[in-house]
């Protein structure tokens, strides 16, 4: 079916199946487009910062704006003392961003739109969260299921609700993303399909494809203001997660 | 903290083309001081990034509580799944999971609030803690 709005979520083999320890590890359009992200934000920077002129020219200026946004994010939530994850939340927030701006260009893939990688990126985060707790407080960290002051009766249950809520946490990061980008593209898709079906009709048609077609436009825009604040979220979220790390107040 | 930007001076009469202009430069450079003084008592720039947009922010508390429950349910099913008493954990940890949903969504929305003032007062974990485990 031509409109079928689940259809570009499709992975498919791009140079066929390649096994590996009974795994499937095959070039798929969805590594295509990862490697096209990875390799457009290396060119990019790389050509905004060939010239370091004092005064910037405009490849430049949004490099440098690109840069200095997430370097004041992360020296707001983490300060002095974080900015050696820079680089991290950087190449995060720099990976899903254009993973997602590059979904929104016609025909193309949106890696984002996979709840396999999505959770992957967050499970990683969480798991470095744990890995940082553990080696900046030692075994102290896992007090921070046990929170101080709390009458010993209730202290199981609250521990209990505690490591669900610490567990959440990278389903709700990775889910975040996913869900927006799968939900975006999806409603993208089916208002122009209305606008298409409606179309196919005849004249009377033609007159009311007007409102999906407007709403496809608006939405477009809606999209584009999600790619990049999904991006930005998942970004500040990881230094949030971060920062809990490195100072547990429990 | 966009502060109110002043109107122009209204325009000296018999004022000498030079007179007018120096009175411009005054005017900037006294914004810029201004300006230069309320960024280094807030030291917040990006404080618009982080309240994000009303879309995101309850788009967050509504991803918080529903990864809340989900986790809660699956650990549930999965214990049960381990033990073979299928209604009973899932029914409770699904409970707990609410809680916990609760818990996270009020703990994001205190978050978007500014943190620097908070980690400020925050006091280093207290090396007395008592020691009942």
């Amino acid at each position: 079916m031509a409109n079928d709005p689940i259809h570009q979520f499709q992975i498919k083999d791009l140079a066929g199946p390649v096994n590996i320890g009974g795994y499937d590890i095959s070039f798929t359009n969805s590594a295509l487009f990862m490697g096209i992200a990875v390799a457009s934000i290396t060119a990019f920077l790389w050509y905004a910062s060939r010239k370091q002129a004092l005064v910037p020219d405009r490849t430049q200026s949004v490099g440098e704006l690109w840069y200095g946004m997430i370097h004041s994010m992360v020296k707001n939530v983490l300060h002095e003392e974080g900015m050696k994850f820079f680089p991290l939340v950087f190449s995060l927030f720099s990976f899903v961003l254009v993973a997602n701006m590059l979904g929104m260009f016609p025909y193309f893939f949106t890696v984002t739109s996979h709840v396999v990688v999505t959770a992957a990126l967050a499970v990683f985060v969480v798991g470095l969260v744990v890995v940082v707790g553990i080696w900046k407080h030692g075994l102290g960290w896992f007090k921070l299921f046990v929170p101080s002051g709390v009458p010993i009766v209730i202290l199981p249950f609250i521990s209990l609700i505690e490591i669900i809520s610490f567990l959440s946490r990278p389903i709700s990061l990775g889910l975040r993303l996913f869900g927006n980008m799968l939900a975006g593209h999806i409603v993208l898709k089916v208002f122009s399909g209305f606008v298409v079906s409606l179309v196919a009709l005849g004249i009377g048609g033609i007159v009311g494809a007007i409102a999906p077609l407007a709403m496809a436009v608006a939405l477009t825009a809606l999209e584009f203001l999600v790619a990049f604040l999904q991006a930005f979220v998942f970004a500040i979220l990881t230094c949030v997660y971060l920062n809990d790390a490195l100072h547990t107040h429990h | 903290m966009a502060e109110p930007r002043k109107p122009h001076a209204p325009k000296k009469d018999a004022g000498p083309e030079l007179g007018e202009f120096s009175d411009r430069l005054k005017n900037l450079s006294d914004r810029i001081a201004a300006e230069k003084v309320e960024q280094a008592g807030t030291q917040k720039p990006s404080e618009n990034f982080q309240a994000a947009t009303a879309y995101s922010k309850g788009y967050r508390l509504a991803s918080e509580f529903v990864a809340g429950v989900l986790v809660g349910g699956l650990l549930g099913y999965g214990l049960d799944w381990l033990l073979g008493t299928l209604p009973l954990f899932l029914i409770v940890l699904l409970l707990f999971g609410f809680a916990a949903g609760i818990l996270n969504m009020s703990r994001a929305a205190n978050r978007s609030q500014p943190t620097a003032e908070e980690l400020k007062k925050m006091t280093p974990p207290r090396a007395d803690d008592e020691e009942e485990d």
